[in-house]
Protein backbone atom coordinates (compact mmCIF):
# COMPACT_ATOMS: atom_id res chain seq x y z
CA UNK A 1 0.00 0.00 0.00
CA UNK A 2 2.78 2.32 1.05
CA UNK A 3 4.78 1.25 -2.02
CA UNK A 4 1.83 1.76 -4.28
CA UNK A 5 1.26 5.30 -2.95
CA UNK A 6 4.92 6.08 -3.54
CA UNK A 7 4.71 4.71 -7.08
CA UNK A 8 1.63 6.87 -7.80
CA UNK A 9 3.35 9.94 -6.46
CA UNK A 10 6.40 9.17 -8.59
CA UNK A 11 4.17 8.74 -11.69
CA UNK A 12 2.45 12.04 -11.06
CA UNK A 13 5.77 13.86 -10.74
CA UNK A 14 7.09 12.11 -13.82
CA UNK A 15 3.91 13.00 -15.79
CA UNK A 16 4.17 16.63 -14.67
CA UNK A 17 7.81 16.75 -15.85
CA UNK A 18 6.81 15.19 -19.15
CA UNK A 19 4.08 17.81 -19.62
CA UNK A 20 6.59 20.55 -18.95
CA UNK A 21 8.97 18.97 -21.51
CA UNK A 22 6.23 18.66 -24.12
CA UNK A 23 5.23 22.25 -23.51
CA UNK A 24 8.86 23.37 -23.92
CA UNK A 25 9.28 21.41 -27.14
CA UNK A 26 5.93 22.67 -28.46
CA UNK A 27 6.89 26.25 -27.61
CA UNK A 28 10.25 25.85 -29.36
CA UNK A 29 8.56 24.45 -32.47
CA UNK A 30 6.07 27.31 -32.41
CA UNK A 31 8.88 29.86 -32.24
CA UNK A 32 10.75 28.15 -35.09
CA UNK A 33 7.52 28.00 -37.15
CA UNK A 34 6.77 31.70 -36.58
CA UNK A 35 10.34 32.66 -37.38
CA UNK A 36 10.41 30.61 -40.58
CA UNK A 37 6.99 31.92 -41.65
CA UNK A 38 8.15 35.48 -41.19
CA UNK A 39 11.40 34.87 -43.06
CA UNK A 40 9.70 33.00 -45.91
CA UNK A 41 6.95 35.62 -46.20
CA UNK A 42 9.59 38.36 -46.39
CA UNK A 43 11.50 36.38 -49.04
CA UNK A 44 8.33 35.74 -51.00
CA UNK A 45 7.40 39.48 -50.90
CA UNK A 46 10.93 40.31 -51.89
CA UNK A 47 10.72 37.93 -54.80
CA UNK A 48 7.21 38.79 -55.98
CA UNK A 49 6.99 42.41 -54.81
CA UNK A 50 4.13 43.82 -52.74
CA UNK A 51 0.91 44.81 -54.44
CA UNK A 52 1.41 48.35 -55.68
CA UNK A 53 -1.89 48.64 -57.57
CA UNK A 54 -5.13 46.97 -56.59
CA UNK A 55 -8.46 47.21 -58.33
CA UNK A 56 -11.44 45.60 -56.61
CA UNK A 57 -14.57 45.23 -58.73
CA UNK A 58 -14.04 48.65 -60.28
CA UNK A 59 -16.81 49.92 -62.54
CA UNK A 60 -17.12 53.20 -64.40
CA UNK A 61 -20.32 54.26 -66.09
CA UNK A 62 -20.91 57.35 -68.23
CA UNK A 63 -24.69 57.66 -68.27
CA UNK A 64 -25.97 54.33 -69.56
CA UNK A 65 -22.63 53.35 -71.12
CA UNK A 66 -20.34 51.16 -69.03
CA UNK A 67 -16.73 52.02 -69.86
CA UNK A 68 -15.14 49.74 -67.25
CA UNK A 69 -17.09 46.76 -66.00
CA UNK A 70 -16.30 45.14 -62.65
CA UNK A 71 -12.53 44.98 -63.12
CA UNK A 72 -10.37 43.36 -60.44
CA UNK A 73 -6.63 43.33 -60.83
CA UNK A 74 -3.38 43.57 -58.90
CA UNK A 75 -0.01 44.83 -60.09
CA UNK A 76 3.08 44.12 -58.06
CA UNK A 77 5.82 46.59 -57.17
CA UNK A 78 8.44 46.95 -59.92
CA UNK A 79 6.28 45.25 -62.51
CA UNK A 80 5.60 46.53 -66.02
CA UNK A 81 2.00 45.69 -66.67
CA UNK A 82 0.44 46.19 -70.10
CA UNK A 83 -3.22 46.81 -70.78
CA UNK A 84 -4.18 45.77 -74.28
CA UNK A 85 -7.46 46.33 -76.02
CA UNK A 86 -9.11 47.79 -79.07
CA UNK A 87 -10.25 51.45 -79.08
CA UNK A 88 -12.94 52.03 -76.45
CA UNK A 89 -12.02 48.91 -74.49
CA UNK A 90 -11.67 50.94 -71.28
CA UNK A 91 -7.87 51.15 -70.96
CA UNK A 92 -7.63 54.93 -70.69
CA UNK A 93 -10.64 55.10 -68.34
CA UNK A 94 -8.95 52.53 -66.07
CA UNK A 95 -5.79 54.65 -66.02
CA UNK A 96 -7.83 57.81 -65.37
CA UNK A 97 -9.42 56.20 -62.32
CA UNK A 98 -6.03 55.10 -61.01
CA UNK A 99 -4.51 58.57 -61.23
CA UNK A 100 -7.53 60.35 -59.70
CA UNK A 101 -8.71 61.95 -62.95
CA UNK A 102 -12.09 60.27 -62.65
CA UNK A 103 -13.95 58.50 -59.85
CA UNK A 104 -15.09 54.90 -60.13
CA UNK A 105 -18.87 54.45 -60.14
CA UNK A 106 -18.39 51.27 -58.12
CA UNK A 107 -15.61 49.28 -56.47
CA UNK A 108 -12.29 50.46 -55.12
CA UNK A 109 -8.94 51.41 -56.66
CA UNK A 110 -5.80 51.57 -54.51
CA UNK A 111 -2.25 52.72 -55.15
CA UNK A 112 0.31 51.58 -52.58
CA UNK A 113 -2.53 51.04 -50.11
CA UNK A 114 -4.09 54.48 -50.68
CA UNK A 115 -7.66 54.79 -51.93
CA UNK A 116 -7.79 56.88 -55.13
CA UNK A 117 -11.02 58.59 -54.01
CA UNK A 118 -10.55 59.06 -50.27
CA UNK A 119 -6.78 59.71 -50.35
CA UNK A 120 -6.42 61.47 -53.69
CA UNK A 121 -3.63 63.83 -52.55
CA UNK A 122 -1.51 60.91 -51.28
CA UNK A 123 -2.11 59.06 -54.55
CA UNK A 124 -1.20 62.13 -56.64
CA UNK A 125 2.15 62.28 -54.85
CA UNK A 126 2.81 58.67 -55.90
CA UNK A 127 1.94 58.75 -59.60
CA UNK A 128 3.28 60.24 -62.82
CA UNK A 129 1.29 60.27 -66.06
CA UNK A 130 2.24 60.51 -69.70
CA UNK A 131 -0.99 60.97 -71.64
CA UNK A 132 -1.84 59.99 -75.24
CA UNK A 133 -1.16 63.61 -76.27
CA UNK A 134 2.30 64.82 -75.40
CA UNK A 135 0.86 67.41 -72.94
CA UNK A 136 3.86 69.74 -72.92
CA UNK A 137 4.09 73.55 -72.69
CA UNK A 138 4.98 74.28 -76.31
CA UNK A 139 6.55 77.72 -75.87
CA UNK A 140 8.77 76.61 -73.00
CA UNK A 141 12.13 74.99 -73.57
CA UNK A 142 12.77 71.36 -72.59
CA UNK A 143 14.61 72.48 -69.47
CA UNK A 144 11.85 74.95 -68.50
CA UNK A 145 9.18 72.28 -68.92
CA UNK A 146 11.09 69.92 -66.64
CA UNK A 147 11.86 72.61 -64.08
CA UNK A 148 8.20 73.67 -64.03
CA UNK A 149 7.01 70.08 -63.43
CA UNK A 150 9.69 69.52 -60.78
CA UNK A 151 8.59 72.66 -58.91
CA UNK A 152 4.96 71.55 -59.11
CA UNK A 153 5.43 67.87 -58.21
CA UNK A 154 8.28 67.78 -55.69
CA UNK A 155 7.51 68.59 -52.07
CA UNK A 156 8.85 72.14 -51.47
CA UNK A 157 9.53 71.31 -47.80
CA UNK A 158 11.96 68.55 -48.79
CA UNK A 159 13.47 70.04 -51.95
CA UNK A 160 15.20 73.40 -52.07
CA UNK A 161 16.15 75.19 -55.29
CA UNK A 162 19.55 73.47 -55.51
CA UNK A 163 18.00 70.03 -55.04
CA UNK A 164 15.45 70.72 -57.78
CA UNK A 165 18.17 71.94 -60.16
CA UNK A 166 20.21 68.82 -59.46
CA UNK A 167 17.19 66.59 -60.04
CA UNK A 168 16.35 68.34 -63.34
CA UNK A 169 19.95 67.88 -64.51
CA UNK A 170 19.81 64.19 -63.59
CA UNK A 171 16.61 63.68 -65.59
CA UNK A 172 18.05 65.58 -68.58
CA UNK A 173 21.11 63.32 -68.46
CA UNK A 174 19.24 60.06 -68.01
CA UNK A 175 16.77 60.80 -70.81
CA UNK A 176 19.49 62.06 -73.14
CA UNK A 177 17.82 65.46 -73.49
CA UNK A 178 21.04 67.52 -73.20
CA UNK A 179 21.27 68.40 -76.90
CA UNK A 180 17.72 69.83 -76.98
CA UNK A 181 17.53 71.31 -73.47
CA UNK A 182 17.36 74.92 -74.77
CA UNK A 183 14.99 74.13 -77.64
CA UNK A 184 11.35 75.14 -77.36
CA UNK A 185 9.39 71.94 -76.96
CA UNK A 186 6.88 72.86 -79.68
CA UNK A 187 9.73 72.78 -82.20
CA UNK A 188 10.92 69.27 -81.28
CA UNK A 189 10.24 66.20 -83.43
CA UNK A 190 7.55 63.71 -82.33
CA UNK A 191 10.12 61.35 -80.82
CA UNK A 192 11.77 64.07 -78.72
CA UNK A 193 8.37 65.35 -77.59
CA UNK A 194 7.37 61.86 -76.42
CA UNK A 195 10.67 61.48 -74.60
CA UNK A 196 10.13 64.85 -72.89
CA UNK A 197 6.57 63.86 -72.02
CA UNK A 198 7.80 60.72 -70.25
CA UNK A 199 10.60 62.67 -68.54
CA UNK A 200 7.93 65.11 -67.25
CA UNK A 201 5.94 62.16 -65.87
CA UNK A 202 9.02 60.86 -64.08
CA UNK A 203 10.40 64.11 -62.68
CA UNK A 204 8.19 64.07 -59.57
CA UNK A 205 9.94 60.80 -58.62
CA UNK A 206 6.72 58.75 -58.70
CA UNK A 207 6.46 55.14 -57.55
CA UNK A 208 3.94 54.38 -60.30
CA UNK A 209 4.07 55.62 -63.89
CA UNK A 210 1.18 55.46 -66.33
CA UNK A 211 2.20 55.47 -69.97
CA UNK A 212 -0.86 55.85 -72.17
CA UNK A 213 0.16 54.85 -75.69
CA UNK A 214 3.62 56.41 -75.32
CA UNK A 215 4.86 55.54 -78.82
CA UNK A 216 1.72 56.50 -80.73
CA UNK A 217 2.60 57.94 -84.15
CA UNK A 218 6.35 57.39 -83.85
CA UNK A 219 8.54 55.79 -86.50
CA UNK A 220 10.26 52.47 -85.80
CA UNK A 221 13.58 53.97 -84.77
CA UNK A 222 12.08 56.54 -82.40
CA UNK A 223 9.89 53.79 -80.92
CA UNK A 224 12.89 51.55 -80.29
CA UNK A 225 14.75 54.43 -78.60
CA UNK A 226 11.77 55.07 -76.36
CA UNK A 227 11.57 51.39 -75.43
CA UNK A 228 15.10 51.71 -74.14
CA UNK A 229 14.02 54.61 -71.90
CA UNK A 230 11.05 52.60 -70.64
CA UNK A 231 13.30 49.62 -69.85
CA UNK A 232 15.51 51.94 -67.77
CA UNK A 233 12.46 53.21 -65.86
CA UNK A 234 11.33 49.66 -65.18
CA UNK A 235 14.25 49.06 -62.85
CA UNK A 236 12.81 50.80 -59.80
CA UNK A 237 9.23 51.74 -60.64
CA UNK A 238 5.90 50.14 -61.32
CA UNK A 239 4.69 50.92 -64.83
CA UNK A 240 1.27 50.57 -66.41
CA UNK A 241 1.44 50.72 -70.17
CA UNK A 242 -1.38 50.89 -72.67
CA UNK A 243 -0.57 50.28 -76.29
CA UNK A 244 -1.94 49.14 -79.62
CA UNK A 245 1.45 47.80 -80.70
CA UNK A 246 1.63 44.10 -79.80
CA UNK A 247 5.39 43.86 -80.30
CA UNK A 248 5.80 46.72 -77.81
CA UNK A 249 3.80 44.91 -75.12
CA UNK A 250 5.65 41.69 -75.94
CA UNK A 251 9.02 43.41 -75.69
CA UNK A 252 8.45 45.35 -72.49
CA UNK A 253 5.82 43.69 -70.30
CA UNK A 254 6.18 41.41 -67.32
CA UNK A 255 2.46 40.67 -67.38
CA UNK A 256 -0.32 41.53 -69.81
CA UNK A 257 -4.06 42.02 -69.44
CA UNK A 258 -6.44 41.94 -72.39
CA UNK A 259 -9.45 44.25 -72.04
CA UNK A 260 -12.56 43.89 -74.17
CA UNK A 261 -15.74 45.94 -73.73
CA UNK A 262 -14.61 47.27 -70.34
CA UNK A 263 -13.78 43.82 -68.91
CA UNK A 264 -10.44 42.14 -68.34
CA UNK A 265 -10.83 38.82 -70.10
CA UNK A 266 -7.36 37.39 -69.68
CA UNK A 267 -4.28 38.18 -67.56
CA UNK A 268 -0.85 36.62 -67.35
CA UNK A 269 2.66 36.50 -68.68
CA UNK A 270 3.04 35.96 -72.44
CA UNK A 271 3.82 32.21 -72.05
CA UNK A 272 0.77 31.87 -69.79
CA UNK A 273 -1.46 33.63 -72.32
CA UNK A 274 -0.04 31.47 -75.11
CA UNK A 275 -0.73 28.36 -73.07
CA UNK A 276 -4.30 29.44 -72.28
CA UNK A 277 -5.17 30.20 -75.90
CA UNK A 278 -2.96 27.67 -77.65
CA UNK A 279 -1.69 30.44 -79.92
CA UNK A 280 1.87 31.60 -80.56
CA UNK A 281 2.80 35.28 -80.27
CA UNK A 282 0.86 38.11 -78.58
CA UNK A 283 -0.86 39.30 -81.73
CA UNK A 284 -2.35 35.83 -82.34
CA UNK A 285 -3.28 35.52 -78.68
CA UNK A 286 -5.01 38.91 -78.77
CA UNK A 287 -6.90 38.19 -82.00
CA UNK A 288 -8.00 34.79 -80.75
CA UNK A 289 -9.28 36.25 -77.43
CA UNK A 290 -11.03 39.18 -79.16
CA UNK A 291 -12.68 36.94 -81.75
CA UNK A 292 -13.76 34.37 -79.17
CA UNK A 293 -15.32 37.19 -77.17
CA UNK A 294 -17.19 38.55 -80.20
CA UNK A 295 -18.46 35.11 -81.15
CA UNK B 1 1.25 79.43 -52.99
CA UNK B 2 4.51 78.17 -54.52
CA UNK B 3 2.56 76.15 -57.09
CA UNK B 4 0.40 79.18 -57.96
CA UNK B 5 3.52 81.25 -58.56
CA UNK B 6 5.14 78.50 -60.63
CA UNK B 7 2.04 78.21 -62.81
CA UNK B 8 1.88 82.03 -63.10
CA UNK B 9 5.52 82.05 -64.20
CA UNK B 10 4.88 79.33 -66.76
CA UNK B 11 1.88 81.23 -68.19
CA UNK B 12 3.84 84.49 -68.36
CA UNK B 13 6.67 82.72 -70.21
CA UNK B 14 4.22 81.03 -72.55
CA UNK B 15 2.55 84.37 -73.40
CA UNK B 16 5.74 86.39 -73.60
CA UNK B 17 7.04 84.05 -76.34
CA UNK B 18 3.99 84.45 -78.52
CA UNK B 19 4.64 87.21 -81.07
CA UNK B 20 0.92 87.60 -81.72
CA UNK B 21 0.50 88.65 -78.09
CA UNK B 22 2.76 91.66 -78.61
CA UNK B 23 1.02 92.54 -81.87
CA UNK B 24 -2.53 92.40 -80.51
CA UNK B 25 -2.03 93.44 -76.89
CA UNK B 26 0.52 96.24 -77.38
CA UNK B 27 1.11 97.21 -81.02
CA UNK B 28 -2.48 97.18 -82.28
CA UNK B 29 -3.92 99.45 -79.51
CA UNK B 30 -1.03 101.89 -80.09
CA UNK B 31 -1.69 101.87 -83.85
CA UNK B 32 -5.38 102.57 -83.16
CA UNK B 33 -4.39 105.39 -80.80
CA UNK B 34 -2.25 106.95 -83.54
CA UNK B 35 -4.78 106.42 -86.34
CA UNK B 36 -7.67 107.87 -84.32
CA UNK B 37 -5.53 110.84 -83.26
CA UNK B 38 -4.83 111.50 -86.96
CA UNK B 39 -8.58 111.23 -87.64
CA UNK B 40 -9.21 113.69 -84.79
CA UNK B 41 -6.79 116.16 -86.37
CA UNK B 42 -8.76 115.88 -89.62
CA UNK B 43 -12.13 116.67 -88.03
CA UNK B 44 -12.94 120.37 -88.22
CA UNK B 45 -13.18 122.08 -84.83
CA UNK B 46 -16.62 123.46 -85.76
CA UNK B 47 -17.99 119.89 -85.79
CA UNK B 48 -17.63 119.88 -81.98
CA UNK B 49 -16.75 116.22 -82.02
CA UNK B 50 -14.29 115.34 -79.27
CA UNK B 51 -14.61 111.54 -79.03
CA UNK B 52 -11.19 111.08 -80.66
CA UNK B 53 -9.53 113.76 -78.56
CA UNK B 54 -6.59 112.16 -76.74
CA UNK B 55 -8.11 112.50 -73.23
CA UNK B 56 -11.18 110.56 -74.42
CA UNK B 57 -9.30 108.24 -76.72
CA UNK B 58 -6.71 107.09 -74.14
CA UNK B 59 -9.35 105.64 -71.78
CA UNK B 60 -11.27 104.04 -74.67
CA UNK B 61 -8.14 102.42 -76.10
CA UNK B 62 -7.19 101.05 -72.66
CA UNK B 63 -10.52 99.20 -72.60
CA UNK B 64 -10.16 98.19 -76.26
CA UNK B 65 -6.72 96.75 -75.46
CA UNK B 66 -8.16 94.75 -72.57
CA UNK B 67 -10.51 92.93 -74.95
CA UNK B 68 -7.36 91.40 -76.51
CA UNK B 69 -6.19 90.34 -73.06
CA UNK B 70 -9.51 88.47 -72.89
CA UNK B 71 -8.75 86.88 -76.27
CA UNK B 72 -5.32 85.66 -75.13
CA UNK B 73 -6.70 84.35 -71.82
CA UNK B 74 -9.22 82.27 -73.78
CA UNK B 75 -6.52 81.02 -76.19
CA UNK B 76 -4.19 80.03 -73.34
CA UNK B 77 -6.85 78.14 -71.37
CA UNK B 78 -8.40 76.39 -74.39
CA UNK B 79 -4.97 75.37 -75.76
CA UNK B 80 -3.94 73.95 -72.38
CA UNK B 81 -7.18 71.97 -72.29
CA UNK B 82 -6.96 70.70 -75.87
CA UNK B 83 -3.29 69.69 -75.61
CA UNK B 84 -4.00 67.66 -72.42
CA UNK B 85 -1.49 69.84 -70.55
CA UNK B 86 -4.19 70.58 -67.97
CA UNK B 87 -4.97 66.86 -67.68
CA UNK B 88 -1.31 66.26 -66.81
CA UNK B 89 -1.47 69.01 -64.20
CA UNK B 90 -4.70 67.59 -62.70
CA UNK B 91 -2.70 64.49 -61.74
CA UNK B 92 -0.18 66.60 -59.76
CA UNK B 93 -0.70 68.02 -56.26
CA UNK B 94 -1.94 71.35 -57.76
CA UNK B 95 -5.24 72.63 -56.28
CA UNK B 96 -8.13 74.44 -57.98
CA UNK B 97 -6.98 77.83 -56.65
CA UNK B 98 -3.49 77.30 -58.14
CA UNK B 99 -5.06 76.98 -61.58
CA UNK B 100 -7.44 79.95 -61.25
CA UNK B 101 -4.91 82.40 -59.81
CA UNK B 102 -2.19 81.01 -62.07
CA UNK B 103 -4.24 82.14 -65.06
CA UNK B 104 -5.52 85.43 -63.61
CA UNK B 105 -2.25 86.88 -62.25
CA UNK B 106 -0.15 86.86 -65.46
CA UNK B 107 -3.05 88.22 -67.51
CA UNK B 108 -3.54 91.00 -64.96
CA UNK B 109 0.17 91.83 -65.14
CA UNK B 110 -0.09 92.03 -68.94
CA UNK B 111 -3.20 94.24 -68.70
CA UNK B 112 -1.42 96.66 -66.32
CA UNK B 113 1.66 96.77 -68.56
CA UNK B 114 -0.58 97.40 -71.56
CA UNK B 115 -2.34 100.31 -69.79
CA UNK B 116 1.04 101.80 -68.85
CA UNK B 117 2.23 101.62 -72.48
CA UNK B 118 -1.03 103.20 -73.72
CA UNK B 119 -0.76 105.94 -71.06
CA UNK B 120 2.82 106.69 -72.14
CA UNK B 121 1.88 106.71 -75.84
CA UNK B 122 -1.08 109.01 -75.08
CA UNK B 123 1.27 111.41 -73.32
CA UNK B 124 3.56 111.49 -76.36
CA UNK B 125 0.63 112.00 -78.76
CA UNK B 126 -0.76 114.77 -76.51
CA UNK B 127 2.65 116.43 -76.65
CA UNK B 128 2.78 116.18 -80.45
CA UNK B 129 -0.79 117.43 -81.01
CA UNK B 130 -0.39 120.18 -78.41
CA UNK B 131 -3.28 119.00 -76.23
CA UNK B 132 -2.81 119.08 -72.50
CA UNK B 133 -3.53 115.82 -70.70
CA UNK B 134 -3.30 115.12 -66.97
CA UNK B 135 -0.30 112.96 -66.12
CA UNK B 136 -1.70 112.05 -62.66
CA UNK B 137 -5.00 111.20 -64.40
CA UNK B 138 -3.22 108.88 -66.81
CA UNK B 139 -1.29 107.19 -64.00
CA UNK B 140 -4.43 106.82 -61.88
CA UNK B 141 -6.30 105.35 -64.82
CA UNK B 142 -3.79 102.47 -64.91
CA UNK B 143 -5.11 101.58 -61.44
CA UNK B 144 -8.81 102.28 -62.03
CA UNK B 145 -8.93 100.06 -65.12
CA UNK B 146 -7.93 97.04 -63.02
CA UNK B 147 -11.59 96.05 -62.30
CA UNK B 148 -12.37 96.17 -66.03
CA UNK B 149 -9.22 94.12 -66.71
CA UNK B 150 -10.48 91.49 -64.25
CA UNK B 151 -13.88 91.57 -65.98
CA UNK B 152 -12.30 90.83 -69.37
CA UNK B 153 -9.93 88.21 -67.97
CA UNK B 154 -12.95 86.50 -66.39
CA UNK B 155 -14.70 86.50 -69.78
CA UNK B 156 -11.57 84.97 -71.31
CA UNK B 157 -11.51 82.26 -68.64
CA UNK B 158 -15.17 81.46 -69.30
CA UNK B 159 -14.72 81.20 -73.09
CA UNK B 160 -11.46 79.26 -72.73
CA UNK B 161 -13.15 76.79 -70.38
CA UNK B 162 -16.28 76.32 -72.48
CA UNK B 163 -14.86 76.25 -76.01
CA UNK B 164 -11.98 74.51 -77.74
CA UNK B 165 -8.91 76.27 -79.14
CA UNK B 166 -10.58 76.78 -82.53
CA UNK B 167 -13.92 78.12 -81.29
CA UNK B 168 -12.71 80.26 -78.35
CA UNK B 169 -10.80 82.88 -80.45
CA UNK B 170 -13.81 83.23 -82.78
CA UNK B 171 -16.21 83.87 -79.91
CA UNK B 172 -13.73 86.32 -78.37
CA UNK B 173 -13.45 88.21 -81.68
CA UNK B 174 -17.19 88.83 -81.49
CA UNK B 175 -16.75 90.25 -77.97
CA UNK B 176 -13.75 92.37 -79.13
CA UNK B 177 -15.90 93.98 -81.86
CA UNK B 178 -19.11 94.11 -79.83
CA UNK B 179 -17.35 95.27 -76.67
CA UNK B 180 -15.54 98.14 -78.39
CA UNK B 181 -18.77 99.19 -80.15
CA UNK B 182 -21.11 98.85 -77.16
CA UNK B 183 -18.39 100.25 -74.92
CA UNK B 184 -18.55 103.43 -77.02
CA UNK B 185 -14.80 103.36 -77.60
CA UNK B 186 -15.01 104.73 -81.14
CA UNK B 187 -18.30 106.63 -81.11
CA UNK B 188 -20.18 108.96 -78.81
CA UNK B 189 -23.03 106.77 -77.57
CA UNK B 190 -24.50 109.40 -75.25
CA UNK B 191 -24.94 111.95 -78.01
CA UNK B 192 -26.11 109.28 -80.45
CA UNK B 193 -28.84 108.25 -77.98
CA UNK B 194 -31.77 106.09 -79.05
CA UNK B 195 -31.93 102.31 -78.77
CA UNK B 196 -28.16 101.88 -79.25
CA UNK B 197 -27.45 103.94 -76.16
CA UNK B 198 -30.14 101.98 -74.26
CA UNK B 199 -28.43 98.70 -75.22
CA UNK B 200 -25.03 100.15 -74.27
CA UNK B 201 -26.38 101.12 -70.85
CA UNK B 202 -27.61 97.58 -70.23
CA UNK B 203 -24.11 96.11 -70.68
CA UNK B 204 -20.99 96.72 -68.57
CA UNK B 205 -18.66 97.74 -71.46
CA UNK B 206 -19.66 101.42 -71.58
CA UNK B 207 -19.18 101.78 -67.80
CA UNK B 208 -15.62 100.42 -68.14
CA UNK B 209 -14.86 103.10 -70.77
CA UNK B 210 -16.56 105.86 -68.76
CA UNK B 211 -14.62 105.02 -65.58
CA UNK B 212 -11.31 105.16 -67.49
CA UNK B 213 -12.16 108.43 -69.25
CA UNK B 214 -13.36 110.10 -66.03
CA UNK B 215 -10.14 109.13 -64.24
CA UNK B 216 -7.96 110.60 -66.99
CA UNK B 217 -9.94 113.88 -66.73
CA UNK B 218 -9.62 113.64 -62.91
CA UNK B 219 -13.40 113.79 -62.75
CA UNK B 220 -14.39 111.70 -59.76
CA UNK B 221 -18.03 112.80 -59.52
CA UNK B 222 -20.53 110.13 -58.50
CA UNK B 223 -22.55 110.46 -61.74
CA UNK B 224 -19.59 110.07 -64.04
CA UNK B 225 -16.96 108.06 -62.17
CA UNK B 226 -18.72 106.58 -59.12
CA UNK B 227 -21.58 104.79 -60.88
CA UNK B 228 -19.33 103.59 -63.71
CA UNK B 229 -16.75 102.23 -61.28
CA UNK B 230 -19.42 100.52 -59.22
CA UNK B 231 -21.01 98.81 -62.24
CA UNK B 232 -17.57 97.77 -63.57
CA UNK B 233 -16.52 96.34 -60.20
CA UNK B 234 -19.85 94.50 -59.86
CA UNK B 235 -19.47 93.06 -63.38
CA UNK B 236 -15.91 91.97 -62.51
CA UNK B 237 -17.06 90.22 -59.32
CA UNK B 238 -20.03 88.49 -61.02
CA UNK B 239 -18.00 87.39 -64.07
CA UNK B 240 -15.03 86.23 -61.98
CA UNK B 241 -17.32 84.14 -59.78
CA UNK B 242 -18.92 82.67 -62.91
CA UNK B 243 -15.46 82.05 -64.42
CA UNK B 244 -14.19 80.20 -61.33
CA UNK B 245 -17.38 78.14 -61.20
CA UNK B 246 -17.17 77.44 -64.93
CA UNK B 247 -13.47 76.48 -64.88
CA UNK B 248 -13.89 74.18 -61.89
CA UNK B 249 -17.02 72.56 -63.39
CA UNK B 250 -15.14 71.88 -66.61
CA UNK B 251 -12.22 70.51 -64.57
CA UNK B 252 -14.58 68.06 -62.87
CA UNK B 253 -16.40 67.21 -66.10
CA UNK B 254 -13.15 66.53 -67.98
CA UNK B 255 -12.17 64.14 -65.23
Amino acid sequence: MRRSSFSMLSDTVHRREMTVHVKKVFFCFLLIYLFLRRVLKGRSEEMNGKNMIELENVTKKYGTKTAVDNVSLTVREGELFSLLGVNGAGKTTTIKMLCCLTRPTGGRAMIDGHDTVKEASEVKALVGVSTQDTAIARNLTVEENLRFMANICLDPAKNDKAAITEHVEEIIRSFGLSEVRKTRSGKLSGGWQRRLSIAMAVIGDPKVIFLDEPTLGLDVLARRELWQEIRQLKKDRTIILTTHYMEEAEELSDRIAIMIDGRIVMTGTLPELEEKTGEKGLENVFVSVAEARRA
Amino acid sequence: MKRTMEFTKRNLLELSRDMLGYIFCIAFPIVMLIVMSVVNESIPKEAGMNIFRIDNLAGGIMIFGQTFVMLFTAILVSTDRDSSFLIRLYTTPMQGRDFVFGYILPMLAIAVLQSLVIAAASLVIAGITGFSISVPGLLLSVITVIPSALFFIALGLIFGSLFNEKAAPGICSVIVSGGSFLGAVFFDAEHTGGPIYSVCRCLPFIYCTKAARSTIRLDFAWKTFGISMLVTAAAAVVCMTAAIFCFQSIMRAER
